[in-house]
């Protein structure tokens, strides 16, 4: 089931200097820690002139669409999904 | 033209490669969701169950899921189909960062669509390594540097034409060429509908002139096929065909449009004028933002029971304003003669000029129309679409999303 969220979330990010890679580490979300265990996909978007930067990553069997706005760094959590059928 | 005949077929090695990402949609949400990895997905433009089928994932067609379907079909199929809602701005990242790779090999890099291009190695050094070697290289950076899921069917052949009909050949993640060696091999395993611009009535049409097969339609003459064909076109596929390049036109933008759906068809024009703005709020931000004015615009409405009606208005003053397109379209749509709830809609501007062209009239200040115009345009660009709008749109606001057309 996917659900749209469009909330305020605590992310942790990691740069790896070495293999140039950004990936959110760690998510706090609705009292609950989160570790990242893979990133599906990371694209950009403009909106106006604001660019956005999303991050699709699992967790615990979750799958999370996070959105860092790059005028204000903060952080949304856009999508959450459990990959079942609605 | 019967001088061509003696060329057969193209003897040059093949220089131009076609490629597609395999389920496009769909396996980009496979590729950004792991959890919806090697289950049937479909990405159709509305979740409902009269929502149309765009992409099916690779698992999903397997199961007898088709583009076009209604989702209400897709279920039927397959009760665990999981449908989502396009995200053409993930989409067009993937494109972009595809392209990026894909411009490291050739500067001849054509997009023919959001999941398809033509590249031309002529005279390339990625020419002299060898087009295969220099697809498997993609087919591995694209895996490595965009995602470990995404695939591409790549065709390598002498024409554009037979690049795509070989990129056709073996799908999901296929690699084919075709080329003077093995081109009858190949056509002996296709059906003239398999060739791509040969849908059901030119298949007819070629049956009619005694050409059954790929193999009958290659080795029939210049001047059958001109007769199956009644024009030019008889003279393209002959070159195609014989591996020759015909499809190297880039046209010209020749009018801005959009359309839309209707989830729940409306009547009176006074009901489909917020939908109807905000199309043309759309087309008049694309039409100025690459430099038109426009001398004309089309409006056509499908209405519930399959009827079309269309309608088109010319002016002598080109025009750029979204609020003067919408005019002329209000007025267009308010002259149809059928009052039938309508289910699809659709606006267009043709007829156009360069947007520095404008003639100063007599009764209208051009210039500070123009002015406010681009100032609006400022905003919208600064701050994100439909930043500002017309009072008209206000109702329509959640509706025509951004959507990711087929062609280029």
């Amino acid at each position: 089931m996917i659900q749209k969220i469009s909330a305020s979330i605590s992310v942790e990010l990691i740069y790896d200097h070495r293999q140039h890679t950004v990936t959110p580490r760690r998510l706090f979300w609705n009292g609950r820690l989160f570790r990242t265990t893979q990133l599906g996909l990371h694209h950009t978007q403009h909106q106006g002139q604001t660019l956005l930067h999303f991050f699709s990553v699992v967790s615990q069997g979750l799958f999370f669409k996070l959105k860092l706005d790059t005028d204000t760094l903060h952080w949304t959590l856009e999508e959450i999904s459990d990959g079942l059928a609605n | 033209m019967a001088w061509l005949t003696e060329f057969g077929f193209n003897p040059a090695p093949a220089t131009v490669m076609h490629l597609d990402i395999n389920s496009c949609f769909a396996t980009i949400e496979q590729q950004a969701n792991p959890l919806l990895r090697g289950k049937p997905i479909a990405v159709a433009a509305y979740n409902s169950p009269q929502g149309c089928l765009l992409a099916p994932s690779v698992e999903a067609k397997k199961l007898g899921l088709k583009v076009g379907m209604r989702v209400r079909e897709g279920l039927i199929l397959c009760p665990d189909l999981i449908v989502l809602t396009p995200d053409p701005e993930k989409y067009r990242s993937v494109h972009h960062s595809l392209k990026k790779i894909l411009s490291e090999y050739t500067s001849v890099v054509i997009p023919k669509s959001i999941d398809e291009f033509v590249l031309d190695f002529s005279g390339t050094p990625s020419f002299t390594r060898g087009l295969s070697i220099v697809a498997l290289e993609i087919k591995r950076r694209l895996k490595e540097e965009l995602g470990e899921y995404l695939t591409v069917s790549i065709g390598l052949a002498p024409n554009r034409f037979l690049a795509k009909t070989a990129s056709n050949l073996h799908k999901p993640d296929g690699l084919d060429e075709i080329n003077k060696s093995n081109f009858l091999k190949v056509y002996q395993q296709l059906s003239l509908t398999d060739l791509t611009g040969i849908a059901r009535s030119s298949s007819l049409r070629l049956n009619q002139a005694g050409i059954y097969t790929v193999l009958d339609f290659f080795q029939a003459d210049l001047q059958a096929l001109h007769l199956a064909f009644s024009s030019i076109s008889g003279h393209h596929w002959f070159q195609r065909l014989h591996g020759w390049e015909v499809d190297q036109t880039e046209w010209a933008v020749k009018s801005f449009g959009h359309s839309y759906s209707l989830p729940k068809f409306l009547t009176k024009p006074a009901d489909l004028a917020p939908i109807l703005s905000k199309l043309v709020e759309k087309v008049g931000f694309r039409l100025r933002k690459s430099n038109f004015q426009a001398r004309g615009v089309h409006l056509g409405l499908l209405f519930q029971d399959h009827q079309y009606w269309h309608q088109g208005s010319s002016f002598t003053q080109p025009i750029f304003l979204s609020q003067d397109i919408y005019r002329a379209a209000y007025h267009l749509l308010s002259q149809s003669p059928h009052h039938l709830p309508v289910r699809y809609l659709a606006v267009s501007c043709y007829g156009l000029v360069p947007g520095n062209s404008i003639q100063l009239g007599f009764f209208e200040d051009h210039l500070k129309k123009e002015n406010l115009v681009k100032a609006l345009d400022q905003i919208n660009l600064r701050w994100g679409n439909f930043t500002i709008t017309p009072a008209t749109m206000v109702t329509a606001k959640d509706l025509v999303q951004d959507r990711i057309s087929f062609g280029r």
